[in-house]
């Protein structure tokens, strides 16, 4: 999917990465005209980087965590942390999170490689859950379960220039943009990669990946890692968009609609998971104002979507284009 | 209009005609014109009406629709309509600080109502103070919204848990005794009562130990059985919701209503009516009670509520009734709808009875902006006769006996300059 042989393929992928960015970058402008908000698309662009997170290791390694919220956590209480007792800088609180739940995620990745299918998903809900009920218990330094506030996100400048985004919403959106764009940017420059190949050769067959010489552990660990990572990136800049952590981002039920997210999106392709998210948080916000059970609507197309569409909804819009 | 057309071939005939209407209906029907051209009030009220607070939560949403009605009837709010929108908060906070900036950024409501969950009240009481919007917490009880945290645009309705705590420590050392056992959420409001009751209760010279339980524990057996060894006088019980009724419920199941009396702070109606009738007991507060033989305003609330909803009027009906009255109050007191035009004409304002809806002087006090209410402190008990008679005031403790003073609260109010 990432890479075609054709040329012609290659020019029609080229043009519908153009689109995508182009509409991303003027989602101020035509957001409002749609009776959405700027904070909506923001959380739609987090949620689906967490997801797309995800997919790194779900769509491109084959390997299922159930447990990815707790990275997202971690990285929003990073930076809220970071915000709250350290520094003023919003690009030093982003890495603090970025870090934080990265390498948390590393250190435990290695002791889950060697697990398999159901038995990794549990110990990453597991690992999940830990990392839960630390922040819901240790009231002094999280907030406990009235979530960690008293952090506002500051005003991030650049020489002479500043970026306004405490008070300028349009501002917030596009630096969730930019950190946004570095995390796709680096993924996709990885799945092109030959690591990225042996990934997607594990995920196909392990057993001939392994005959072939391929250290699947060493793999699976590194992917895992950098989903961690990416993950965490995401959990950081929900902490700037609601000024505000709470222990439900690391609770399960966020890594189950993370990978409701992605499947729905669709998990074989680069950008499915995005989709996936928009849909998700916009079906949430509209649906939820009209009924109380907006989760049904939501458990309904997925259910759809997994009888009737397993290449996710992106699969259905791309379906006439040859892979 | 009309005759024109499309717009398009909207002739200069039409045009002028239109005009002319138009102003010969100024002069006709000014009324008329004004009430509708205008936009309409808008209040944006986020509750969570999924999840272990629901049935909380949709009673404070009736209780405002009410009021909504009846101020719309009644030529609405400095003569525009009064609309309410209503959003799911979910129980969780990211979605309510999400609500609040999708009510207040793109449906520019004018004022927010929000929210059951202490946590997520406090959370949005953040955006609502960066935003100057006017924010009335409807009940959402920690302390510090209008204690240590108090901020200039947000008044609450229900009460401080230490009001609620405070007014009845008293009546219960003096009935049972000194040695209490307590049964707590761990989360902000578990432990700012429980902090409330274990102040007054040393202070009366009393011992405790207790259990801190998540929100949303299904089995209390452990924590009974530490009860029972430790022996105390009183079991104090401050769960709520579907927490409230399960810890009951297995108290009961366990016995334990023989060896030690219950009781607590808040133990709503909807709630006593939801237990089995065994788990009926013990000494709690109301913050407002709907038998009140006395005031013929409080029957008719009490009927209207029936009239609209079915449902006998809990004190969460009140909350949301009270809120949009409030809203009315200081609106048309204030001849404005910015936020600190608002807080300024409802401070220390005595509301009238048919919205105090209680004998007394009902005010939100200036300096925390909280709403001085009686405590209403009694005894649960199965239904007599009417299914919703189950508990009997025994004393009303005026607010600011309950509350203390303001220096106590720890709020430093701080307009914007």
């Amino acid at each position: 999917m990432l890479r075609s042989a054709t040329t012609p393929v290659l020019s029609r992928q080229r043009l519908g990465l153009a689109v995508l960015w182009l509409v991303l970058i003027l989602v101020p402008f035509w957001v409002p005209f749609v009776g959405g908000y700027t904070q909506l698309a923001g959380r739609a662009l987090v949620l689906g980087l967490a997801a797309m997170a995800l997919n790194f290791l779900l769509g491109f390694t084959g390997v299922m965590s159930f447990g990815h919220a707790a990275w997202f956590g971690l990285g929003a209480y990073g930076t809220g942390l970071m915000l709250r007792y350290v520094t003023s800088s919003t690009l030093l609180a982003t890495v603090a999170g970025v870090l934080l739940g990265g390498v948390l995620g590393t250190l435990l990745g290695r002791l889950l490689v060697r697990r398999r299918g159901v038995y990794f998903a549990m110990i990453t809900i597991a690992f999940g859950q830990i990392f839960f009920y630390i922040a819901y218990r240790w009231n002094s330094l999280t907030g406990g379960d009235d979530g960690l506030r008293g952090f506002q996100r500051q005003p991030i400048g650049f020489g002479r220039f500043l970026l306004d985004i405490q008070g300028n919403d349009i501002a917030l959106y596009y630096y969730l943009l930019f950190v946004f764009a570095i995390c796709v940017g680096l993924m996709g420059l990885l799945l092109g990669s030959p690591f990225g190949r042996t990934l997607i050769a594990i995920r196909e067959n392990e057993r001939r990946a392994r005959f072939l010489g391929i250290d699947v552990e060493r793999q699976i660990w590194l992917s895992f890692s950098l989903s961690c990572f990416f993950c965490s990136a995401a959990g950081a800049l929900y902490a700037l968009l609601n000024n505000f952590a709470d222990p439900m981002t690391l609770h399960y039920t966020l890594s189950g609609e993370i990978v409701i997210m992605a499947v729905m999106g669709g998990m074989r392709s680069f950008w499915g998971p995005l989709l996936g998210a928009a849909v998700f948080v916009v079906l949430q916000d509209y649906v939820s104002s009209m009924t109380v059970n907006w989760m049904s609507f939501i458990g309904l197309l997925f259910v759809l979507v997994v009888l009737f569409a397993p290449r996710g909804l992106l699969g259905v819009l791309q379906r006439e284009t040859p892979r | 209009m009309k005759e024109g057309g499309s717009v398009r071939g909207l002739s200069r005939r039409g045009l002028v005609g239109a005009g002319a209407a138009v102003g010969a209906l100024q002069v006709t029907a000014p009324y008329l014109l004004s009430a509708r051209g205008e936009q309409p009030v808008r209040i944006g009220m986020i509750d969570p009406l999924t999840g272990v607070y629901a049935t909380l939560a949709v009673s404070e949403v009736e209780g405002a629709k009410l009021a909504v009605a009846e101020i719309n009837k009644a030529g609405g709010v400095l003569g525009r309509e009064l609309q309410l929108l209503v959003e799911d908060s979910a129980n969780d906070v990211g979605t309510g600080v999400q609500k609040a900036r999708k009510l207040i950024d793109r449906d520019k409501v004018d004022v927010i109502f929000a929210d059951v969950n202490s946590a997520i009240a406090y959370a949005i009481s953040q955006v609502t103070n960066e935003k100057k919007v006017f924010h009335i917490v409807c009940g959402g009880h920690t302390d510090p919204i209008t204690g240590k945290d108090c901020k200039w645009n947000v008044f609450r309705v229900c009460n401080t848990t230490t009001m609620d705590a405070a007014a009845i420590t008293d009546t219960l050392v003096k009935t049972y005794g000194k040695k209490w056992f307590f049964i707590t959420p761990d989360y902000a409001y578990g432990h700012s009562v429980q902090a409330a009751f274990v102040k007054r209760l040393t202070a009366h010279g009393g011992t405790y130990t207790g259990d801190l339980l998540p929100l949303g524990t299904a089995d209390y057996s452990a924590s009974l059985i530490k009860a029972k060894a430790y022996g105390p006088q009183v079991l104090i019980n401050t769960m709520g919701g579907l927490d409230q009724i399960n810890s009951l419920k297995q108290f009961v199941q366990f016995g334990l209503q023989k060896d030690m009396a219950v009781g607590g702070s808040l133990y709503e109606l909807q709630i006593i009516q939801a237990v089995p009738k065994e788990a009926q007991i013990g000494w709690w507060t109301m913050e407002w009670w709907w038998n009140q033989p006395n005031l013929p305003e409080v029957a008719r609330f009490v009927a209207a509520i029936r009239a609209a909803t079915g449902k006998p009027a809990a004190a969460r009906h009140w909350f949301g009734y009270l809120s949009v009255h409030a809203v009315k109050l200081a609106a048309e007191r204030a001849k404005s709808l910015a936020g600190p035009a608002m807080a300024r004409a409802l401070e220390d304002l005595r509301l009238p009875p048919e919205v105090a809806l209680q004998p007394g002087e009902i005010y939100f006090r200036a300096g925390d902006h909280q709403l001085m209410s009686n405590v209403f402190v009694g005894e649960a008990h199965p239904p007599e006769g009417d299914p919703a008679n189950v508990f009997t005031v025994h004393e009303m403790v005026p607010g600011p006996t309950a509350a203390g003073t303001v220096a106590d609260t720890g709020c430093h109010m701080a307009y914007p300059a």
